[in-house]
């Protein structure tokens, strides 16, 4: 099981529960985000809490997974995201893609205005 | 020193479980040990072995169903698997030899019988490996595919160079290319596909291909604004359904070897380093690009610099940047940075050939390009 999901407040929370999300696992994932997006689940917190490394599969899987969002009308924030995982959004301007909350909680406030 | 080999060892019997992994670690295996069926399954979300080892009669879960149950499982189902049994039945040994790619290993076999059994049985997964990714590469090369160029550009003032480093020596996500439109103009190319192995590479020429004609067709209509070429390519990405659902990044560099300038405009990609020779610092050039067919908008500009004699201009990909530590592996930027600013003013090969790279190439996990662009003369030329 990569996410780890249930719903808080209005919003649905994936949290990854692998802590090196690359390519062995990015298809999967995508998968995973597409069947939750097809579920009518609207505002999706991807929760990065436990996750030290990302690679660039995974980042792909994860952009995909937005694109694939956005005609279904859902929303795909994350949060949790490490030192290192927030700079490498913000080095490649994922942070233009995606809002970035610190935890779940200021994530899910988001999701209700 | 080669990596040692994993095993995933399955068996109910503790005894048994523990016999076999002392005298496997003994011949220089690392072994991982589980119970039960669900208990490997749970080993397999973090750590994918070499080679599983399997006990046949298990309560709940049996060593075949287990079996069936990897096969079903795209991610595990190529992982080489044995049975290790007690079982002498004829039948229920051909029927485990039927569940691809597993081997019978009766349990009273003495361990270097074992050891040499599950060597043979690697060598052999190994080779039928290599022979397809020849293959593969020979099919590759019969169709003059490359992603990364078989030769260096030769540009008026300006030095260039790369270095490149497949995943695990496939073929990978990422492309290089130099595009010469004249003794002027030069197009330096550096894109990720954000995958790795075959699916990539194979999406990298699809790229590649729109990105050389993007280039041709905007310096035909005279129009030369990476900007603008930028816009281009990522408007027919978004729109194509071939190659809209995978993403990629994208640094485009165009040298003007007329007054030493150089234009710059990227999508998702790292920030490029620049060293100023004069003031003897580097600093980061950061485009404001998004990944290519991402957004329709993608939000695109163009960064434009004058190099000096002895300025150097770096572009690379992630894998650059990428660092095992003894915590697991992380992303940091500055460690790039500190590694190559010892090198400013010595030869592109000297860092080539030193320890950073060569590390980089031992333990890369990703796959790593590296763009050296320096310009050598003050001289510029009016066409």
């Amino acid at each position: 099981m990569i996410l780890l999901t249930n719903n808080y407040k209005n919003a649905l929370v994936a949290e990854i529960q692998i802590k090196e999300a690359n390519l062995t696992i990015s298809e999967q994932f995508k998968q995973q985000m597409i069947e939750l997006i097809e579920q009518g689940n609207s505002y999706i917190i991807v929760n990065f809490v436990k996750v030290i490394y990302v690679d660039s599969s995974f980042l792909g899987a994860l952009v995909a997974a937005l694109k694939y969002a956005i005609p279904h009308k859902a929303e795909v924030v994350v949060c949790g995201l490490n030192k290192d995982i927030l700079g490498l959004f913000q080095l490649i301007r994922l942070d233009k893609a995606f809002k970035i909350f610190g935890n779940v909680d200021d994530a899910a406030v988001n999701g209700i205005n | 020193m080669p990596q040692s080999k994993k095993i995933l060892l399955v068996d109910d019997n503790a005894f048994v479980l523990q016999m076999m992994s002392k005298a496997l670690i003994k011949e220089g295996f690392s072994c991982r040990k589980a119970t039960s069926a669900a208990g490997a399954m749970e080993i397999l979300k973090h750590d994918i072995p070499d080679v599983i080892l399997s006990d046949y009669h298990m309560p709940d879960v049996d060593g075949f169903a287990f079996r069936q149950e990897l096969i079903d499982l795209p991610e595990y189902k190529d992982i080489p698997f044995m049975f290790l049994t007690s079982e002498v039945d004829n039948k229920l040994m051909l029927e485990g030899i039927n569940l691809e790619a597993v081997d019978y290993i009766l349990k009273d076999t003495p361990v270097p019988v074992i050891v040499s059994k599950i060597n043979n049985f690697l060598n052999t997964v190994r080779e039928r490996h290599e022979r397809t990714i020849k293959e593969l590469s020979v099919a590759a090369m019969a169709l003059n595919l490359h992603s990364v160029p078989q030769q260096l550009p030769v540009i008026k003032g300006f030095e260039v160079d790369f270095w490149h480093k497949s995943f695990q020596n496939y073929p990978g996500g990422d492309f290089i290319d130099f595009i010469t439109i004249d003794d002027r103009y030069t197009f330096i190319v550096l894109g990720d596909v954000m995958g790795k192995k075959w699916g990539a590479w194979y999406f990298s020429f699809g790229f590649l291909s729109y990105v050389r004609a993007a280039v041709r067709i905007c310096i035909s209509n005279g129009n030369f604004s990476t900007k603008s070429i930028l816009q281009k390519i990522n408007a027919v990405v978004y729109h194509d359904p071939v190659v809209n659902d995978v993403l990629s990044s994208l640094s485009l560099v165009m040298i003007d070897a007329a007054n030493g300038s150089v234009k710059y405009s990227g999508a998702g990609d790292l920030p490029l380093l620049y060293y100023n020779s004069n003031t003897r610092k580097a600093n980061r050039i950061t485009s404001s690009g998004m990944l290519l067919g991402l957004m329709i908008d993608g939000d695109f500009n163009e960064t434009e610099l004058i190099l000096n004699k002895n300025d150097i201009l770096f572009t690379l990909t992630d894998g650059i940047i990428d660092f095992e530590t003894p915590q697991g592996k992380r992303t940091d930027y500055d460690v790039f940075e500190k590694a190559v600013e010892a090198f400013f003013d010595r030869p592109f090969r000297e860092f080539k050939e030193g320890d950073f790279l060569k590390e980089k190439a031992l333990e890369h996990v990703d796959d790593c390009s590296l763009i050296y662009l320096k310009k050598t003369t003050d001289d510029t030329f009016n066409q």
